[in-house]
């Protein structure tokens, strides 16, 4: 087969058929011999109390209890079941301010559904049996569900570590006057002919993956503990396991089970701690936990919810003079990402428009509710509802078209990129706004639907966004992997990268394929966190842009060794051979080659001389590594259109078409790419018209379940049109660019957008209900 | 709890086992009969991961069906579309359209598709949406999922396959 034959191929992906015929195994489908079955209990009636009396008595005697575990019977360590403290330099982690505030069982309630004890037993229903048996005495504490609430003076503090239960604020040390940004905003913002000032609020919002989360853990009698999980984020879960129970790394057996979808909720540890505490108390014995739907929502981490301040400031010829924004976050009971998310939320502000000067505040505080954690984008869905809507107010208001105001004040090549320093490597940002634009038909309908006045309406509203291919230059970037070459010339890819369902171990596969110019199917790809090396795991974007870097440089080792040998057992220099359809030719005489098969065969099958005692040839079996560190993270554009139909009767908004145009750089897998902005399309809708997690006075969870959260279905999802506008980016590995992250953010400004040019209103609160809808209509 | 000796015919396959009356079908199956082809996504019959056939045309929650109430039906799991190794029309459709993503849904698509396919042939594309809903997908937007049953609908129209759900000899 010819080199080069698989990147750009919609292959379908590699695990499909096994998912399609239901022979995937996930984390919930183990059954090892001799298992049992942990049940964690959880605080279900108050969101904020003490717990005065743990009684376990009554429930360690249900017949086929194992064993009960309170507090005090596991570990003391604390912990953060995020990850970014193992992913920054310890200063940098330090002037940050992550900490560890959880514990694995507690007896300080933070939010409803934290978790109190653990029960073993011989069955599931026996477990549950048990769980109802015990008993817990509580001393209710106020309820703080909003930032504004938890930030009173006369608040009860959270953690001694942060007064004011404020978890984070861009550090004084990095940011003087806890913002980034440039120029002089106050002296820039009073030149402005027109300010445009609005809050913003936004939704907690769930990731929704269909799996709920699910584990098997096994202290085993060689001392390793064992945790099956379907974590994004392997090789930190792992050290982050070694090290809440006194390990060394080698003796936690990671195992990477199918991921029954991630979407960042899965971005660190969620109940791996609770289920690897049960399994050290019977050791030799496998454990299994495995949350329901309603647990899943209670004890896993959401989107940041919170209040998005923005001012813009224009001259009349909409020159965009001063951007001033403050995103205060809640980050829930616990720390975990309270640094990392309103952090990197401003990011996407300061590297989408030229502003004259621009000033970004980033905080968060503690709350009584879920904690609140990675949500694919990262910030992103939260700062294109605010920044996108403010920027249609000051179009509208100067009479500009949102789309030319779009092309002339973006961010593009060689501008100063979403991380303030490091330049835009690429932008095909004005493509996309041109093809969308044509294939929805902008110019038409955005005349067409002014001012209209029937019961239905329509509109169309545009949105732009950058993201990021990989987590540098904010986090460690670093993936390594291992090309073996097997004695016949096949291939085990040894990559720790997680498949999440969007497909990057077939993406990684056909990316090694091409580069060793041999077929997909010789290759094995193995994902064993014992065998492969270290790699930050699936998030930011990265899989491809960092997982396909370190493929290729791995590849390119292996080739370089390949060359190496043929030379030498050739009598040809290295200068001389080249690569060509799986054979190692001298380019001035074809008939001097060797396959790569002999080359990797002689290596392993090599026989000692008994007279000499040496080897014959080139001996050793060919293994190509690459620890890799991206240099850059060659971010994406993107630009969404969409056409809606408001019923100004019901209030309910209809969305018809999305027209989703993306700057891939370069499309490895299309289909692929398609399915992660579709996809992507129906979380983003989610959050603008119907998604989000809703609490009562007392802080317990009103819509815990598929039935009072609402997402939207077939029926509810509009026709999409996807443009992967291919323009290669020239600093990255083959000019590929992020998709993954980049899905869910653009529909979301682009549907409030639509939105509002139907009504002539715009909705400062997401979801954008029924309800919201008919109260600004009859205001 | 009161139990019941029940025999349950899946995948064309006879078991006869002792199940408490109140076990549902999923817990039977996952549990009982170690089929983990079906999936617990809410266990209240919210999200359709659960989904399977009953007598080659119903699609049922096996969360909310009890295993007491199948017996004497023939269910159907997508561990059942297979036959002699060979992927059935639907599977090869959700296969090349890239209506997989992370697939956990997919059992319960599958037999939801062949619930829709088996009731009528050629749906058009309102019907095949109206059929997918109460199956949750949070992977793919339904777009490749809407065209893969479109496809399938024309892969075994031109085929004529045989039919599904435990029928087979």
């Amino acid at each position: 087969m010819n080199a080069k034959t698989y990147v750009g191929q919609s292959v379908p992906k590699l695990d499909a058929r096994e998912k399609a015929t239901g022979q995937a195994i996930y984390a919930a489908d183990l059954n090892l011999p001799g298992m049992l079955y942990g049940k964690i209990v959880r605080c279900r009636d108050f969101a904020h109390a003490k717990v005065l009396k743990l009684d376990l008595s009554e429930a360690a005697q249900v017949p086929g209890v194992v064993k009960v575990l309170g507090p005090k019977d596991v570990t003391q360590k604390r912990y953060n079941s995020g990850v970014l403290d193992l992913m920054v330099s310890e200063g940098l982690g330090e002037v940050l301010g992550d900490i560890e505030d959880q514990h694995i069982f507690t007896d300080y309630v933070r939010h409803q559904g934290d978790a109190i004890c653990g029960i073993i037993a011989e069955s599931e229903e026996i477990a549950e049996i048990a769980a109802q048996k015990v008993k817990v005495f509580y001393e209710a504490l106020p309820v703080y569900l909003t930032a504004e609430d938890s930030s009173r003076p006369d608040a009860i503090q959270f953690d001694e570590r942060k007064p004011g239960n404020r978890a984070f604020q861009l550090p004084e040390q990095m940011f003087p006057g806890n913002a980034y940004g440039w120029g002089d905003v106050d002296a820039e913002m009073a030149k402005a002919d027109m300010v445009f000032e609005e809050t913003f609020t936004l939704p907690k919002v769930k990731q929704c993956q269909m799996e709920t989360h699910s584990y098997v853990a096994m202290y085993d009698q060689t001392g390793r503990l064992n945790c099956w999980t379907s974590t994004q984020m392997p090789k930190c879960v792992q050290p982050k396991l070694a090290r809440l129970f006194d390990l060394p790394i080698s003796r936690v057996n990671l195992v990477s089970t199918t991921i029954g979808g991630g979407f960042g909720v899965r971005l660190g540890m969620i109940c791996e701690p609770e289920t690897c505490a049960m399994a050290m108390a019977v050791p030799g014995r496998p454990v299994k936990v495995q949350l329901t739907r309603e647990e899943d929502w209670l004890a896993s981490e959401s989107r940041h919810p919170g209040k998005y301040w923005i001012k813009l400031g224009v001259k009349m010829d909409g020159t965009p003079v001063a951007l001033d924004a403050r995103f205060m976050a809640s980050t829930g009971a616990y720390f975990t990402h309270a640094s990392g998310v309103p952090f990197t939320t401003g990011s996407w502000l300061t590297g989408m428009y030229k502003y004259g000067a621009v000033r970004y505040k980033g905080e968060a505080y503690f709350t009584n509710q879920a904690p609140s954690g990675a949500f694919r984008g990262y910030g992103n869905p939260q700062t294109n509802f605010a920044l996108e809507q403010i920027v249609d107010r000051a179009c509208n208001a100067l009479n500009i078209d949102p789309v030319e105001w779009r092309k002339k004040w973006h961010k593009g090549t060689g501008d100063d990129g979403w991380c303030i320093g490091v330049p835009f490597s690429s932008c095909a940002l004005d493509e996309c706004l041109d093809r969308g634009a044509k294939a929805i038909g902008w110019n038409e309908k955005r005349a067409k639907y002014a001012n209209q006045t029937g019961v239905k309406r329509r509109g169309v509203g545009v949105s732009v966004m950058n993201h990021t291919s990989g987590a540098m230059p904010m986090l460690l970037e670093h993936t390594t992997c291992t090309v073996k070459m097997n004695e016949d010339g096949s291939v085990v890819l040894m990559i720790s990268c997680s498949d999440m369902g969007q497909g990057s171990h077939t993406v990684l596969k056909q990316i090694a394929a091409d580069a060793l110019g041999m077929p997909m199917d010789e290759i094995h790809i193995l994902n064993n966190m014992d065998a492969s090396g270290f790699d930050i795991g699936s998030h930011a974007s990265r899989t491809t842009y960092v997982g396909g870097g370190a493929v290729i440089k791995a590849c390119e080792d292996v080739k370089r060794q390949l060359i190496e040998r043929a030379s030498i057992r050739l009598g040809v220099d290295k200068e001389d051979l080249e690569f060509k359809e799986r054979q190692v030719v001298a380019r001035s005489d074809a008939s001097k080659k060797l396959s790569v098969k002999e080359i990797c065969h002689s290596g392993v099958y090599n026989f000692t001389n008994p007279a000499n005692g040496e080897t014959n040839g080139v001996p050793g079996q060919i293994q190509g590594y690459a620890s890799h560190f991206p240099s850059h993270n060659s971010p994406p554009f993107g630009a969404c259109f969409a056409e809606v139909e408001v019923d100004t009767e019901t209030g309910e908004v209809k969305v018809l078409e999305l027209v989703i145009a993306h700057d891939i750089g370069r499309a490895i897998n299309p289909m692929a790419v398609e399915g992660q902005l579709e996809g992507g399309a129906h979380q983003a809708l989610g959050m603008i018209l119907t998604e989000e997690t809703c609490y009562n006075d007392a802080g317990l969870c009103r819509n815990n379940s598929f039935t009072d959260y609402k997402m939207l279905g077939p029926v509810d999802m509009p026709r999409i049109t996807t443009i992967l506008v291919e323009q290669p980016d020239p600093i990255a590995p083959m000019g590929i660019k992020s998709v993954g992250e980049a899905g869910p953010v653009n529909p979301v400004g682009a549907t409030a957008n639509a939105i509002s040019h139907a009504l002539g209103i715009m909705f400062t609160e997401a979801p954008i209900t029924p309800e919201r809808v008919l109260k600004a209509l009859n205001q | 709890m009161k139990t019941k000796m029940i025999t349950l015919c899946v995948n064309g396959k006879d078991h006869r086992f002792e199940v408490p009356v109140n076990r549902t079908l999923l817990q039977a199956l996952r549990d009982d009969l170690k089929l983990t082809e079906t999936k617990y996504g809410c266990g209240t019959g919210e999200c359709g991961g659960c989904t399977v056939l009953m007598d080659g045309k119903d699609s049922v929650c096996s969360c909310l069906t009890l295993a007491v109430e199948a017996e004497g039906r023939h269910i159907t799991t997508v561990g059942g579309m297979t036959h002699e190794g060979e992927l059935h029309p639907i599977q090869i459709a959700f296969i090349e359209e890239g209506a997989v993503q992370c697939g956990y849904c997919t059992p319960g698509m599958i037999m939801k598709t062949a619930s829709i396919l088996a009731n009528n042939p050629n749906p058009t594309e309102e019907e095949i949406r109206k059929g997918l809903d109460g199956n949750i997908c949070r992977c793919t937007g339904y777009e490749k999922i809407v065209q893969a049953v479109r496809r399938a609908s024309v892969m075994m129209d031109t085929a004529q396959t045989r039919k599904v759900g435990g029928m087979r000899a």
